[in-house]
């Protein structure tokens, strides 16, 4: 019960945190119809601040710190990563009215890190004073990357799958030979149906690369953020732009960010309404089923290495986490016939939510009641 | 006499802004004009004036200048033949006479 009560206790607490507070407020008002509007140029500069902070903590903390220390929770990030993705695919897909790609997207982008439930529990760790490595914000891509990839290959691979079965099953429509592009006579016009038109595509390649879609989301404006962060953390000398700038404007930023996400998060429930409601279910209990396999890997990376405990709890807030950023364009252009109304929907409406105002809180008091402390 | 051109126009989601514009140079075109839009269509209101911490949802307008029906043609077949089977996008095309641009109608301008 001891454990109960510090949750509770955290979850109250929580619950007036700047954080949480900004966050509820903006689902209230955009419930409310509020026509409150931050520019969007505003979100895209506070999510640069935000990440480029962390990567230069992490940056800083990586100059003066013992790289094998980092080795054991990189490889665990790497794991959740992988595996969120494979659970959404044997969980998720095969639910009623869940299309497999839609499910095969979606578990990509909770296994994706959100920039701001991550910098919402570093802030909570500190407010806490608990210590934790400050390089553990440099886990995220470990764990960002790998899922993306894995979502984006195994969805095109059940792709190509089911297109080589209808190929199987239709063969006669095929036989009308691809036109290549640019090269149109001039009767060829629009195709007349979809089904012609659908016909026309050409097969596509049957090997997924891997590699443009790590440049891909390498190339994307939070990991490239956060990445420079962490370049010139370790290669430059930031220490004064970074007391003097980056750290005193971080939780004020945080607080804006969070503001617009649930207004977000508000405009994106009624989307979700209109696919299955699968994705409720899935999206409230896999933050913490992501988040639990991760504070176990952590727990052994702690009794292993002496990784902190609030470092295991940073692990599993970027492992119940949900991508808002990065991941969806990614995910938009790696699979494309997979809706957007889904996995944006599920992570924005829900799953962001729930990670920060529940597993945070949750995790912290779980750490805190293992630790003793 | 203004030079009769076609005025090409595809709205479409942002994401694809590079992809079209790749198509769009490849075919032959003198150039074009992107416009970030918001509006309604048959996959929900995809509006720029909403809170949006990514770009995903973001639509743009492209209009491209072309000399004549063929050329706006073959790249509106690429287009739709890429992208417009998962990605939100509309195509059209109207009649128009341009009255200046040095790089459209070449240096003896287009005469007015």
């Amino acid at each position: 019960m001891d454990f109960l009560s510090l949750f509770l206790m955290d979850f109250v607490k929580q619950l007036q945190s700047p954080t949480l507070a900004f966050l509820i407020g903006g689902m209230i008002i955009a419930a409310l119809g509020s026509e409150l509007v931050i520019p969007e140029s505003i979100c895209t500069i506070i999510v640069f601040m935000l990440l480029t902070k962390i990567g230069l903590t992490g940056g800083i903390a990586i100059r003066n710190s013992n790289l094998t220390e980092m080795v054991l929770p990189m490889i665990f990030a790497v794991i959740v990563g992988i595996l969120v993705v494979f659970i959404a695919r044997y969980t998720l897909a095969k639910l009623p009215k869940v299309k497999v790609v839609d499910a095969i997207a979606t578990g990509g982008l909770f296994g994706a890190v959100s920039g701001s439930t991550m910098a919402a529990g570093l802030t909570l760790l500190e407010e806490e004073k608990i210590p934790f490595e400050a390089w553990a914000g440099a886990l995220y891509p470990f764990m960002d990357i790998p899922a993306l990839v894995t979502a984006i290959v195994v969805a095109n691979i059940y792709l190509n799958k089911k297109k080589r079965k209808e190929l199987a099953y239709s063969s006669e429509s095929f036989n009308k030979q691809p036109v290549a592009a640019g090269d149109y006579s001039d009767q060829q016009d629009y195709p007349g149906s979809r089904q012609e038109y659908l016909s026309q595509q050409q097969p596509t390649d049957n090997r997924v690369k891997i590699w443009p879609i790590i440049e891909e989301s390498l190339r994307g404006p939070a990991l490239s953020a956060m990445l420079l962060g962490l370049a010139l953390g370790i290669f430059a000398q930031p220490e004064t732009v970074y007391k003097s700038f980056y750290d005193p404007l971080f939780r004020g930023l945080l607080s804006i960010l969070m503001l617009v996400m649930g207004m977000e998060a508000w405009s994106r429930i009624g989307e979700l309404r209109k696919v299955a409601q699968w994705y409720v279910v899935y999206s409230v209990i896999a933050p913490f089923v992501h988040g639990l396999i991760a504070f176990g890997l952590g727990m052994i990376a702690h009794y292993a290495t002496g990784f902190s405990w609030g470092g295991v709890v940073i692990l599993a807030v970027i492992a119940s986490s949900s991508s808002d950023i990065s991941g969806p364009p990614t995910l938009r252009a790696g699979i494309p016939s997979a809706n957007p109304s889904a996995y944006i929907g599920a992570s924005t409406a829900i799953g962001t939510p729930v990670a920060i105002g529940l597993c945070i809180p949750f995790f912290l008091g779980l750490a805190q009641a293992l630790s003793g402390n | 006499m203004a030079k009769p051109a076609k005025k090409l126009v595809i709205v479409t989601e942002k994401i694809l802004l590079k992809k079209i514009a790749k198509i769009i140079e490849e075919s032959g075109a003198s150039g074009y004009t992107v416009l970030e839009t918001g509006g309604k269509g048959s996959r929900n209101v995809r509006s720029s004036g909403q809170p949006s911490v990514s770009d995903t949802t973001a639509n743009i307008k492209f209009e491209v200048l072309t000399p004549d029906r063929l050329m706006a043609q073959n790249i509106a077949n690429r287009v739709a033949r890429e992208f417009f089977t998962d990605y939100a996008g509309m195509i059209y095309l109207c009649d128009a006479e341009v009255l200046y641009g040095e790089s459209f109608c070449g240096p003896e301008g287009c005469g007015i």
